[in-house]
C-alpha cells in the first residue's frame, strides 16, 4: 500500500534571479565604476580638477616618460631584487619543508604563514627601528663596541627591496610548496626504480616538473612588487627613493593635487600588472604539466642525516629575520622614553602606549578600523556567499563574468584603487566623501578577492547534490540556502569574515588617499606618526594594531582546527 | 502495465557543443521499476537528472502524472521542487550537519506538516529500512551503508509517487550491494513507488527491474524485461553490454538461415523482420552445451584455455566458428586441451539488427 500523502506543496515566489539580480547590479557598481573614472580622469589635460575634463589627450601618459623616467628605472630595480630575494626565500623553504625531513615539519609549515600576516608596513617600520642610520639598533651596537659610521643603512634601494622580498616571501613559499606537493612521488620512485641516483632523479624529474610553479610564482611576486607601497613610503620617501606607487601618492598631495598624472600612472601600473597576472592565469590553466593536479600528494622526505637540523635553522632564521626580531624590535622601542639598545641609557615605561591609547586622533582611528572591520565583515561575508553561489553553483547566462568582475580588484594595485574611488566619489554628487561610508564601499570592494576565495574553497568541497537533494525535496531557493547550504558553509563564511576582518584593520594603500580629517583609519595614521612623531610612539601603535590582528588570528586557527575535526 | 505514469518523449539534451542525450522517448507505467542502463557518458544519469528538473532539455517533453513537466515547443519548465517527485543520490547526498531524523524530516518540514505527522511519518520510514534507532545519531557519523539507508528512508518519507534513483549502490562494497538490491526491490514493490533507476552495472539492472532501458551515447538501444534483454539482444551493443555473449560474423543465406565467414550454416532466429544485411550473431555463453544435442546446431572444437571463477568456469574453446567461449557450472570439468562437441538451440542464436 503506498503512503498517503499529508502535506502539499504550495505554489512559492522564486527569490533566486531577483537576488541574482540585485548582487551583479552591485558589484558591478562598485568594480567598474570607480575604473571608468580613472580612464576619464588619465586623459583629462585640461584643469585636473575639472569634472567632466575640458581637454582630452595623452600628455599624462607622455609626461611619465619624459620626467618620471627615473621612478619607473628605482619601481624596476627594486621589483627585480626583491623577486629574486623572495623566490630564493620561498623556493628555499618549499624544498625544505615539502621534500626534506626536517624536524617539525608540520608546525614549521604553519609558522610559515605568519609573515603574512605581520603586513610590510609592520615590517618596514620595525627594519627602520633595527638597521636605521645613527639610531637603528644595529648601528648603536657597532658605535658601542668601538666601530666608525654606520654598519648597516636601511634607506636604500637594497633595503626597501629586502623588506619587501621578507614578507613577499611567504607567498612565493605557499605557491611553490603547492606545485611540490601536487606531483605524484611515483614519478621520481620510477626514475629511480630505473636505476638513476637521488641526483640524477632531481635533475631529470624533479626540476623540470617544478619549474613551471616556480616560474608561475615568479611572475605573480614580480607582479605584486610592482604594485607594492608599504616599504616605499616608510623606507623610501625619507631616502627620497620614488617608486611608482610612492610617486601616484605623491602626485595626490601636491597643490593642486595632479590627479591626471596620478590616473596615467595609476592606470599604466594596473595595465602592466593585469597583463601579468593574466599571462599567469593562462600558464597555470592551460595545465601542460597534467602532473601538476588538484591532487595533493606526501611526497616521500629525503633524509637528510645530520644536515636536517642545519635546514631546521634556515626556517627557524627566516621567521626570526621577518617575524620575531621585527616585533622584539618594536617592542623593546616601544617600551622605552628613548629607543636604544644600550641597556644603560634605557628608561623603561608604558607610557607610549598610554599616549597611544589617549590621543584623541590614534583612538578615533583605532575604533574606526575595529568598526569598519566589523562592518564590512558581516555585510561582505553575506553578499560573498551569494555571489561565490551564483558563480559556482547557479546556472546563470554569464556567471564566467561574474567571476571575472568580482576577482578583478585583485589586479588593481589597492593604491590604485583608492585613487580611483577618490575621483569618482569627489564628482558623484552623494557626498560620502571624507567619510567613513566611502571608505567602507572601497574596503568592501578590494576585499572581493580574498572573500570569494575563501568562500568558493568551501563551496567547491561541498557536493553538489546535497544542494539538488534539498530541491527535490522540494525545498525552494532560499529555503534550500537557508537549512542547507548556510549551514553548510559556516566555517568558510567564519574564515572569510576574520579574515577581512584582519584585512580591513591593516589596510593601507586605499586607506592613505581616502582617509579624511573626520575619517582616520589605523595603517595611515600609523605611517603619519613615524613621519611626524617619536619612533617610540609608532612602535606602540604598530604593535597594538597587530595585537588586534593576532587575536583574530588565534580565534581563526581554533575555528579552522575545530571544523577539521568536525568533518572528520 | 497499468497507467502511464512518466511520458519523456524526444528528449534532447545538450552540454554546450556536445549532446548527451539526443531524442529519446520511453514511458514508466503505475507501480514499475524501469532502469536505464548503459556505459558511463550514455547520456542515462542526464536523462534522470532531468526529469528531476537538475537538468534542462535543448527539446521534447517530459510528463508526470499528466502534467507537462518540461515541453521545449511550449515554454514549460517546473522547477525542481515543485516536481513532487522524489531521488536518491550516488553520493547519498545525507545532509552532515543534521540528524537522521532531520534528514527524514526535511521533505515533511518543507510540506509543512505538523510535528506528530513529522515524527510518525519520519519513523513509518526510518522503520522501512530499520534504521530507528540511530534516528538521534549525526548524519556525519554514519557508515556507507548506513547513509545509503537514511538517504532511502529520506526519499520515501514525505510519500512520493515517483522515485528517482541514480546509482545508489555502486558506492556500496559488493556484499552490501547484493543486501541492498534485495531489499530496494522489497520496499519498491510494498510501497508501490514508481521507480526510474539509474545504474551501470547490468547485473543489478536484470535483477531488480521490471522493464530495461539500454542507453549508448545518447540514444536508446532497446528497451524490454530482463529476459527480452538477455535472449533477444537486439543490437551487438546490447549483447555485448548485458551478460557476456560470442559474436558470431557471416551472412544470411535464407530465412533462419545463416552462413558464418568459414563457411559453416547455422540456423538462428531473428527477432525482428530481417533486412537481409545482417552480417552477426549473438550466442550467450551460459547457452552452448559440451554434449551433443542432435537437433540443435553442432560444432566441433578444442579446449584452448579454463579459467576457473568457483560459480562458473570459463573455456576458450577454438571452433571452425572461431574462438567461442563457454561458460559451464563447475562440475565434470574439461582439461585444457580436450576435444568437445558444442551444441547450442537455434533460439540462441540471435540475429543483430545492423
Amino acid at each position: 500500500m503506498a503512503l498517503i500523502p499529508t502535506g502539499a506543496l504550495r505554489p512559492r515566489f522564486n527569490w533566486q534571479p531577483v537576488v541574482t539580480g540585485v548582487v551583479v547590479l552591485l558589484v558591478a557598481f562598485l568594480v567598474i565604476l570607480p575604473l571608468v573614472f580613472l580612464v576619464e580622469e588619465s586623459l583629462n589635460t585640461g584643469d585636473p580638477m575639472a569634472f567632466p575634463p575640458e581637454q582630452y589627450g595623452i600628455a599624462n601618459y607622455v609626461a611619465i616618460f619624459d620626467e618620471d623616467i627615473n621612478v619607473l628605472f628605482n619601481t624596476l630595480i627594486i621589483a627585480v631584487m626583491a623577486t629574486i630575494m623572495a623566490i630564493l626565500i620561498g623556493f628555499t623553504l618549499a624544498w625544505i619543508l615539502t621534500r626534506t625531513n626536517v624536524p617539525g615539519r608540520e608546525k614549521l609549515e604553519r609558522l610559515m604563514e605568519l609573515p603574512y600576516y605581520m603586513t610590510p608596513l609592520v615590517g618596514a617600520l620595525a627594519w627602520a627601528v633595527i638597521a636605521g642610520p645613527k639610531s637603528g639598533f644595529v648601528n648603536q651596537l657597532w658605535k658601542a663596541s668601538g666601530g666608525t659610521g654606520n654598519l648597516v643603512d636601511i634607506y636604500g634601494y637594497f633595503g626597501i627591496a629586502w623588506v619587501m622580498a621578507l614578507f613577499e616571501g611567504t607567498v612565493a613559499f605557499v605557491m611553490i610548496a603547492a606545485s611540490m606537493k601536487s606531483m605524484d612521488p611515483a614519478l621520481e620512485e620510477s626514475a629511480r626504480v630505473m636505476g638513476a641516483s637521488k641526483f640524477r632523479t632531481m635533475l631529470t624529474v624533479t626540476l623540470p616538473l617544478v619549474m613551471p610553479g616556480v616560474l608561475g610564482a615568479t611572475l605573480f611576486v614580480f607582479a605584486e612588487m610592482l604594485g607594492s607601497f608599504a616599504a616605499a613610503l616608510v623606507i623610501g620617501i625619507p631616502a627620497r627613493i620614488y617608486v611608482i606607487t610612492t610617486a601616484i601618492w605623491d602626485s595626490t598631495l601636491s597643490y593642486p593635487p595632479d590627479y591626471g598624472r596620478a590616473s596615467a600612472m595609476g592606470l599604466s601600473l594596473f595595465v602592466v600588472m593585469f597583463g601579468m597576472l593574466t599571462f599567469y592565469r593562462w600558464r597555470i590553466n592551460k595545465g601542460s604539466f597534467a602532473t601538476i593536479s588538484g591532487k595533493a600528494f606526501r611526497p616521500r622526505p629525503m633524509d637528510m642525516g645530520k644536515l636536517s637540523w642545519l635546514l631546521l635553522g634556515l626556517c627557524c632564521l627566516y621567521i626570526f629575520v621577518s617575524v620575531v626580531l621585527p616585533i622584539a624590535a618594536l617592542l623593546f622601542t616601544s617600551l622605552q622614553r628613548f629607543a636604544t639598545v644600550i641597556l644603560s641609557q634605557s628608561e623603561f615605561t608604558l607610557a607610549n602606549y598610554r599616549t597611544a591609547l589617549s590621543l584623541g586622533p590614534v583612538r578615533i582611528a583605532l575604533v574606526n578600523s575595529l568598526s569598519l572591520g566589523f562592518g564590512v565583515a558581516s555585510v561582505g561575508v553575506v553578499l560573498m556567499a551569494v555571489l561565490v553561489w551564483i558563480i559556482y553553483r547557479s546556472r546563470m547566462v554569464g556567471r564566467g563574468a561574474v567571476e571575472y568582475l568580482v576577482m578583478f580588484p585583485q589586479a588593481v594595485p589597492r593604491l590604485v584603487f583608492g585613487l580611483a574611488l577618490l575621483w569618482a566619489w569627489l564628482n558623484i554628487p552623494i557626498p560620502i566623501y571624507g567619510t567613513l561610508w566611502l571608505l567602507a564601499i572601497a574596503y568592501l570592494t578590494v576585499m572581493l578577492p580574498l572573500g570569494v576565495r575563501t568562500i568558493a574553497g568551501v563551496v567547491l568541497q561541498i557536493d553538489k547534490s546535497l544542494e539538488e537533494c534539498a530541491r527535490v525535496c522540494g525545498a525552494g531557493w532560499l529555503y534550500q540556502m537557508r537549512t542547507v547550504t548556510m549551514p553548510l558553509l559556516k566555517p568558510g563564511l567564519l574564515a572569510a569574515w576574520l579574515l577581512i576582518f584582519m584585512a580591513c584593520v591593516r589596510e593601507l594603500g586605499t586607506s592613505v588617499l581616502l582617509m579624511g580629517p573626520n575619517a582616520k583609519v589605523i595603517a595611515p595614521s600609523i605611517v603619519n606618526a613615524f613621519a611626524s612623531s617619536g619612533t617610540e610612539l609608532t612602535a606602540a601603535m604598530a604593535l597594538i594594531q597587530t595585537a588586534t590582528v593576532v587575536v583574530a588570528l588565534i580565534i581563526l586557527f581554533r575555528l579552522s582546527r575545530g571544523a577539521t575535526r568536525e568533518l572528520q | 502495465m497499468s497507467t502511464t505514469r512518466i511520458e519523456i518523449s524526444d528528449l534532447v539534451i545538450r552540454y554546450g557543443e556536445a549532446t548527451a542525450v539526443n531524442g529519446v522517448s520511453f514511458t514508466v507505467g503505475q507501480g514499475e521499476h524501469l532502469t536505464l542502463l548503459g556505459p558511463s557518458g550514455c547520456g542515462k544519469t542526464t536523462t534522470l537528472r532531468a526529469i528531476a528538473g537538475l537538468e534542462q532539455p535543448a527539446s521534447g517533453s517530459i510528463t508526470i502524472d499528466g502534467r507537462a513537466m518540461f515541453d521545449g515547443a511550449k515554454r514549460i519548465n517546473v522547477p525542481t521542487e515543485d516536481r513532487g517527485v522524489s531521488m536518491v543520490f550516488q553520493s547519498y547526498a545525507v545532509w552532515p550537519h543534521m540528524t537522521v531524523f532531520d534528514n527524514v524530516a526535511y521533505g515533511l518540514r518543507v510540506r509543512k506538516q505538523d510535528k506528530g505527522e513529522i515524527k510518525a511519518n519520519v519513523e513509518r520510514a526510518l522503520d522501512l529500512v530499520q534504521m530507528r534507532h540511530l534516528a538521534d545519531r549525526g548524519a556525519s557519523k554514519l557508515s556507507g551503508g548506513q547513509q545509503q539507508r537514511v538517504a532511502l528512508a529520506r526519499a520515501v518519507a514525505f510519500s512520493p509517487t515517483v522515485v528517482l534513483f541514480d546509482e545508489p549502490l555502486s558506492n556500496l562494497d559488493a556484499k552490501l550491494r547484493a543486501e541492498m538490491r534485495v531489499e530496494l526491490r522489497e520496499l519498491q514493490r510494498r510501497l508501490g513507488i514508481t521507480a526510474v533507476y539509474v545504474t551501470h552495472d547490468q547485473e543489478e539492472a536484470l535483477a531488480i527491474s521490471d522493464r530495461v532501458v539500454v542507453m549508448n551515447v545518447g540514444v536508446i538501444e532497446q528497451i524490454g524485461t530482463p529476459e527480452e534483454i538477455y535472449n533477444r539482444p537486439k543490437s551487438h551493443f546490447v549483447a555485448d553490454f548485458v551478460g557476456s555473449a560470442n559474436i558470431i560474423k557471416g551472412k544470411l543465406t535464407g530465412p533462419g538461415t545463416f552462413a558464418t565467414e568459414g563457411g559453416v550454416p547455422l540456423r538462428v532466429t531473428a527477432p525482428h523482420a530481417p533486412s537481409g544485411a545482417e552480417t552477426e550473431v549473438a550466442l550467450r555463453t551460459a547457452y552452448i552445451g559440451v554434449a551433443a544435442n542432435p537437433g540443435d546446431n553442432q560444432v566441433a572444437g578444442t579446449v584452448h584455455q579454463r579459467l576457473f571463477h568457483g560459480d562458473f568456469v570459463q573455456y576458450i574453446v577454438d571452433t571452425p566458428l572461431g574462438r567461442l567461449i563457454v561458460r559451464r557450472p563447475p562440475t565434470n570439468l574439461l582439461a585444457e586441451g580436450a576435444q568437445v562437441t558444442l551444441s547450442f538451440a537455434p533460439e540462441h542464436c540471435v540475429l543483430l539488427q545492423v
